[in-house]
């Protein structure tokens, strides 16, 4: 009889952790995309990182419950798993930016032309950032989030909000720096 | 508040066509569909690390070593069993000490008889034949005859001495 109720005990807890992982997904899964496409910058890569983070939650979908901050803890376990990706695709040759933003961004309004002018500029900027050094870019493109506050920024890199501050600064620095410098060689 | 609004003051002119750029990056369109494949593939996933509950014994309705104090005084059998095997174990198999003094034979020198040569054993030899009638005792030789002198102990010096003496005393002269 024991046997039979805990059974029942577990079906039922295993069925409302569905459902919190469930939840999770659609309250969650777009800004892990987003954040995943900020790094690796390839729609099937980002879609594969969220795919592999939600894998992860649901290994440890028993603790989910001691999780205070479902959003920068998520947030957290996707930018581990892209900086980890991103590391090891160094190798690959990099991925054509230009024609991917072209595809990816909204181009509403804008001429084909003048769309691909866009689209070239940013990926010059991207260019840039990439030259950052590890810590300022992270920090610089986590920033570019409006929903993460620079105490969740803090959070999802594991250093204090000061930290934050300052390697933001350095970053913004940095990039007006190598702008210039682009712009002064044109 | 994000920090690249929060403060002005750490705002950089030049940098915020960069910040632009990745705003743009932060609000890509969601592809279509993401959420439901995302479910699919958590469905499709194995169902791994359930930790595996031990169910209660049946016997005796359920209530078998339900009390706290038979856990305890089976718990202090277990102990008290291995404990005590343990030091069965332990009295018993002492290292062996090394010897102090290593006791040897004693050799034994028998006057007149062949010395062992310093071998640890010797084998026991048989006895000689009893002779069945005892042999005469030869005759005492007199004193008269032969004078036998007791050749005093020389010390190496003296021996070389008296061997290169000897041809002196054959000299004629």
């Amino acid at each position: 009889m024991e046997i039979v109720d805990r059974a029942v005990h577990d079906e039922d807890c295993q069925h409302a952790q569905e459902e919190a992982l469930a939840a999770l997904v659609d309250q969650y899964a777009g800004a892990l995309y987003r954040v995943a496409f900020s790094v690796l910058r390839n729609p099937t890569d980002a879609e594969d990182a969220v795919q592999e983070a939600f894998l992860r939650v649901l290994r440890h979908r028993d603790t989910l419950g001691e999780i205070r901050d479902h959003r920068v803890w998520l947030i957290r376990i996707v930018w581990n798993i892209v900086l980890d990706r991103k590391r090891r695709t160094k190798t690959r040759p990099e991925t054509d930016d230009v024609s991917e933003l072209t595809r990816v961004l909204p181009a509403t309004g804008l001429s084909a032309e003048q769309r691909a002018a866009a689209a070239q500029y940013h990926a010059h900027v991207l260019k840039c950032v990439d030259k950052l050094p590890a810590r300022e870019r992270e920090v610089m493109i986590l920033s570019a989030f409006e929903e993460l506050s620079s105490v969740e920024i803090a959070a999802v890199l594991g250093v204090t909000e000061s930290s934050v501050r300052s390697r933001l600064f350095r970053a913004r620095n940095l990039m007006a720096e190598l702008l210039d410098h682009r712009r002064s060689i044109k | 508040m994000n920090p690249s609004k929060e403060d002005d003051s750490y705002r950089v002119p030049g940098a915020e066509g960069a910040e632009a750029t990745l705003r743009l990056i932060a609000t890509v369109p969601v592809p279509q569909g993401l959420e439901d494949r995302v479910k699919a593939g958590l469905q499709a996933a194995p169902q791994t690390g359930r930790v595996l509950h031990w169910p209660s014994m049946p016997l005796s309705g359920g209530r078998w070593m339900r009390s706290t104090a038979a856990r305890a005084a089976a718990a202090a059998a277990i102990v008290f069993v291995v404990a005590g095997g343990g030091w069965g174990v332990y009295s018993r198999v002492q290292p062996a000490q090394s010897p102090k003094v290593i006791a040897m034979p004693q050799r034994v020198n028998t006057p007149g008889g062949f010395s062992n040569a310093g071998a640890m054993r010797t084998p026991q030899t048989l006895n000689g034949p009893v002779l069945a009638h005892p042999v005469e005792e030869t005759p005492k030789l007199n004193d008269g005859d032969v004078k036998v002198v007791p050749m005093p102990k020389k010390s190496q010096g003296e021996k070389t001495t008296a061997r290169k003496k000897a041809p002196a005393k054959a000299d004629p002269r």
